[in-house]
Order: C-alpha cells, then structure tokens, then sequence
C-alpha cells in the first residue's frame, strides 16, 4: 500500500484518490454477497483501505457483482451500472459471472457477464474467501496505477456492441441509450 | 486584520469539520473494534468526488448546493471560535438561527429537483426532524439569551467566561441539560439518524448527488458539522479564550455525540419527534421559566 | 406408529363423504388423498374445517411418462386437530403429544396437454404466490385466478421452463450462448 508516499500523490493525484476510495454500490446479486459483511466489518475491516459500500451507485466507483446473474437482475446491473459516475470499476465476483458456475445450463441465468457490461477484473472460486476481495482490491490499485482498469472507457468505445447484445437478451430496453453517438457512428 | 479572519475563519471551519470527520469514523472503527480508515481518508474522497464526471439533473440542483453551502459559510462568519469572531455585529445570535435554516433549506430544493423518491422520503424526514429539535432550541436559546439580557453571541460567551460554563450558573443548567439532549438530533447522528439512513432510503437527500455534487455536499456536512458542535461549545460550554482550547471543548462534545451514536440504533422519525417534543422540550420550558422569574 | 388414531378417524371419515378420492396412509403416518380434479376445492374446505388450517405449499410434479402433471397440496396444521373446528385455534397444551401436528397431502393429476384447475384461493388465500409460481413453471391454469401474470420470469419461453420437456442445454445454447462476445479489435 503507497497510500502514505507524499511523491506518488504529487505525481498522480487522482489514480491515488480514485485507487483509495472505491466504494461498492450496495449490490446483492446471488451467494456471494454473504461475504461481503464479514468483510466490510470488524473480522476484515475493509475500510482502513478505503473500501467501503456505497447506498447509491451515484456515490459509487466499484460495482461487485457477487454471484450468478440471472436475466430480471441482468437489467438491474445495466442499470445500475450505468448510473454510477466515470471512472468506474467492475469486479466479476464468484465463478458464476464468468461461465455460469454451477448454473451453467439455467433457463433463467446469463452464462458471461462480460458480454453485457465490461468487467476490470475478475474473482474466481465458488465462494471466493473475503481475503479474495482484498486480493482483487489491489490488483484493481495495479491495474488503476498502469490505467489499465478501463472497463468504463471499452463501454463508451464499444457501446453499440454491449447495448446490441443487452438487447437481444432482454428484448427492447425501456432506457434510452447511454452514450447517443457511438450508437449512431 | 478583518479581511483575513474572513477568509481564514471557513477554510478553519472546513479543515476542523473534515477533521471531525476523518475522526469520527475512525473512533466509530475503534469502538467497533476495527482499524478504521486513515484521518485524512475524507480529503481523498472528496478529491475523487471532484475528479469524478457529475450528472446535473437541473440548474436548481448545482444552484441548492451553493446555496446552502453560502448559507453554513455565513454562519460561521458570525460564530466566534475562541476569541475570534469575524463578524461580531449587536444581532449576532439572530443571524445565526435566521443562516442555520438555508443549509438544509439549500439541500432541500437541490434534493428534490432530482426527484428521486429516497430523496424526497429524506427531506421530509429532515423537515420533521428540524420541527423536532427547533421548538426546545428555540426555547434554550430564548432562555440564554434572555439570562445573559443580549442578543450577541459574543456577548453571551464573554459573560459566560466569568463561570467558566452555563452548566455552572444556577437557571441555565436545565437549558444546558436540554441543549445535550437534543444535540444528536441537530448533528444528524443516530439515534436521529433518519434523514440520511444509508440501509433504509440509500442517503436520503444526497441519494442522486454524483461527482463534484456530492463532493460539496460532502463539503457542506463537514461544515454543518462545525457549526454544529461550536454553536453548542459557544451558547452553554462559555467558548474559550483562544482557539486551541476551543477546538479541545469542540473535541469533547464530538466524543459525546460519536459515544451516542455507537451505542444507539436508529430511531423512526415519529418516534425521534415523540421523544424531541417530550423531554428536551419540557426541560428547556422549565428552564426558561426558572430564567424569567429568577432573573440574572 | 402406522395408521395413527387421528389420521384413521380422518381415513374413514372421508372415505364414507366421498366416492371419487383414494385414501392411504404411509408407514410413517401420513395420509395421502389422491382426488380427482372436481373434487379437490370440496376436500380441502372440508380438511379445513376439520382443522388442518393452514396450507404449507401447493406444489407440481411433471408425471411426463403418464402424460399427466400432479398437483400436490401440502396442509398442516396448528391447533389441535382432534377438538375439530370449535376448539378456538388454541395451541398445543404443555405435555401434549406432538404428534398430532402432522401434514396431509392432498394430489390432484391434470392431463399434461391443457392442463386446468379451479383455484384454491377462495379456500385457502395464501395459494395466491404458489399458483401464480406454478403457472408461470409449469403452464397449468388456475380458473378464477386473479392474476396470472409473471411472477420470477423476465421472458417468454414457449415450453414452461420446469417441464420435463423443457431442454435447458439447448435453450442456453440457443439464447445465452450465441450472444456475441465484445469484438474489441474493431
């Protein structure tokens, strides 16, 4: 942890802000997220590094999805995922959001979460110990040091591609587009 | 000389509230036996609030923020801070009560052009609690102000100075007393912490404040939490001589409310009004009475 | 513990009300009524008067060999059963036996191509979810339901997703995994 490093804040600023105060939006998708008390509480206390949940995704910078996501909670997440300020950070928490995990061949469930919204990294395991969510956390301080965590800046790149594929899961969205002219160009 | 208490007394006024701030949350890591984030942990956010990108939802939004953050500057112009008071004007204590109103008043408009129903749930939480805590403040304030026989802050601290405390001149203890009762509910900490209520109404009025938003917002708390606790150090702890020994007397009453608010969970809005109306309220009349008819 | 004096009383009881219903009790205790579809809505109010009160689930069981689709309805009960419907809901007494706190099955068999039912909401109002869940699932309609209309599900599928029928691999297939992945490159 460089938080304490005067030279590194006179350099970069706001990679420094933005790397300790990512706070998570309050959102509960599937398993996953019973490990998200004991970790924001008294046995892992993440909040000595700045990590701590958010109400709103407005005040939010990280959005953990902890678990399987099925196709009602999908909108939620694009949502909600939409609503948060740049720069954003998503984490993939659980084996559930990268290939399906055990819901693999579920009616109801999403396989990739990756095709839907751009995800900076990704916590694999099924559940993943809250000592897995400190190791995401810094690998998120790495990424964000060598910019390399630009999930927000792929969904403006490519933002017709996700929004196409967010509708041929859900069917017409009721939300206008985000981002009006890449969709156009 | 003026000119630069003017502009120093906001920015003392900020550093101390983000301060208190920093501080508070990690005394309330301490007693929840965590580590806690560092002090400085509120400067960071906020720097990360203001390089953020915002989304306005309206010219009211951006315009009720400052509105209210004008409002929390104007009042701590005219609070003294040991010894030091910017704008020691005759109506001192009026300007005070009259500025205190715009803060909330400012987050109010901002907060509902947004028009998210959390934030509207939150204001209206916030106005009954102001009708909650206003009426036993008001009396307090009627009871001091008509014991020391003036209306000037600076007034009332140096006649305060003589005995040290208003705890410690006889018809005052009961405002004294009244004024501790009710300080949680005018610092917005648990037990009366319904207006923002992260687990309940997500942030209540601040819910839809994004980027450089909700990095004035945060501004203004630190502020509001300021004037706060100095206007209860000022009306009934006698201020101080001098800065440091008031920013001292500051830092006990933060460590009374943070004990409050650890121990306590949160109260229903009804309930925190029932309880605001009761026994503060019947205190300060009492006191106010014994005021009147004992005299000076 | 087989053919428990209770469920025996109920056995006969129904048996002598009712022609078109089976009654069997298991090794355990527990009484099975099998009921055919006219029948069901009389034998629950009737197993709701004699104090079985409280319905625990509706429940559906996709019988595809048979060409049928069971509807299970799983009543317990609270109070003391044997008092009948005048002991004013009063809990078990301390030292009571517990073991009159007993369920009762209840299975109706629908044909699996229209399957239909009357609804049980006038009888029982907790029904209302369960059914709603089952129609969405299982394609059976409730007559007289006040709204069927989608409870868990975001989208249309063409065979209820809880069918045996149902092919899972190749619906993910079809739908989930044909979503292209982000081309990045372009």
């Amino acid at each position: 942890m460089d938080r304490n490093q005067l030279t590194k804040w006179f350099k970069a600023p706001t990679k420094m802000a933005h790397k300790y105060s990512l706070h998570a939006v309050y959102f509960c998708t599937g398993c996953g997220v019973i490990e998200i008390p004991p970790t924001i509480t008294a046995r892992w206390d993440a909040e000595r590094f700045g990590v701590i949940p958010a109400a709103t995704p407005r005040h939010a910078n990280l959005f953990l999805i902890t678990g399987y996501v099925s196709v009602k909670t999908l909108r939620a997440v694009i949502r909600t995922y939409e609503q948060m300020p740049e720069p954003k950070f998503t984490v993939g928490f659980g084996s559930c959001p990268i290939n399906g995990g055990m819901y693999w061949d579920s009616y109801n469930t999403i396989n990739q979460l990756d095709k839907y919204i751009p995800i900076d990294g990704w916590i694999a395991g099924c559940m993943p110990r809250p000592e897995a969510i400190f190791v995401a956390v810094t690998h998120l301080w790495t990424l964000i040091d060598k910019d390399m965590a630009d999930g927000y800046k792929r969904y403006r790149k490519h933002y017709a591609q996700y929004r196409a594929n967010q509708e041929q899961v859900l069917g017409e969205l009721e939300w206008p587009p985000l981002f009006q002219s890449e969709r156009e160009g | 000389m003026r000119i630069l208490w003017l502009v120093l007394s906001p920015l003392i006024a900020l550093a101390v509230g983000l301060f208190f701030l920093g501080l508070s949350r990690r005394v309330m890591a301490r007693i929840h036996w965590r580590y806690g984030p560092p002090l400085y942990q509120p400067l960071i956010e906020i720097f990360r609030y203001f390089t953020q990108k915002g989304s306005s939802h309206g010219v009211l939004f951006g315009l009720g923020i400052v509105l209210s953050l004008a409002g929390s500057i104007v009042v701590i112009l005219f609070l003294p801070f040991g010894g030091i008071c910017s704008m020691s004007g005759s109506g001192g204590m009026l300007v005070v009560l009259y500025m205190m109103l715009l803060a909330p008043l400012g987050i109010a408009l901002s907060g509902g052009e947004a028009a998210n129903p959390n934030a509207s749930i939150g204001i209206s939480r916030k106005l009954m609690l102001a009708l909650g805590y206003e009426l036993p403040f008001l009396l307090i304030v009627l009871a001091i102000m008509t014991h020391y026989d003036t209306i000037s802050l600076v007034d009332i601290v140096s006649a305060q100075r003589e005995t040290a405390s208003a705890f410690a001149s006889f018809p005052l203890v009961l405002s004294g007393i009244a004024y501790l009762l009710i300080l949680p509910a005018m610092l917005g900490m648990r037990p009366f912490e319904v207006v923002h209520a992260p687990q309940e109404i997500s942030s209540g009025p601040i819910a839809e404040y994004s980027g450089p938003y909700l990095g004035l917002v945060t501004i203004q708390h630190a502020l509001t939490t300021f004037i706060g606790i100095s206007l209860f150090v000022n009306l009934v702890w006698g201020g101080a001589g001098n800065p440091f020994v008031f920013f001292l007397k500051m830092l006990v009453v933060l460590a009374f409310g943070l004990f409050v608010n650890a121990a306590f969970p949160r109260l229903r809005v009804e309930q925190a009004v029932r309880y605001l109306w009761r026994w503060p309220t019947l205190i300060a009349f009492v006191g106010l009475i014994l005021v009147v008819t004992l005299g000076r | 513990m087989n053919d428990s004096p209770m469920n025996g009383q109920l056995k006969k009881k129904l048996d002598s009300v009712f022609r078109d219903i089976e009654t069997d009790v298991s090794d355990d205790g527990r009484l099975t009524i099998h009921a055919t579809k006219e029948s069901v809505l009389t034998v629950l109010s009737l197993l709701k008067d004699e104090g079985w009160s409280f319905l625990q689930l509706v429940s559906c069981v996709d019988w595809i060999k048979q060409d049928e689709i069971e509807i299970v309805y799983v009543l317990s009960s609270y109070v003391g059963v044997e008092d009948g419907p005048d002991a004013k809901g009063e809990p078990y007494a301390k030292g009571e036996p517990d073991a009159k706190r007993e369920s009762i099955l209840l299975k109706t068999r629908l044909p699996r191509s229209e399957p239909s039912v009357l609804t049980a909401i006038h009888v029982f109002a907790n029904a209302e979810p369960y059914e709603r869940e089952i129609h969405e699932l299982f394609g059976v309609h409730f007559e007289g339901h006040p709204r069927l209309t989608p409870l868990f599900l975001d989208r249309e599928y063409k065979i209820p997703p809880f069918r045996k029928d149902f092919d899972t691999e190749q619906y993910v297939k079809d739908v989930f995994d044909s979503v292209p992945p982000i081309d990045e490159e372009s």
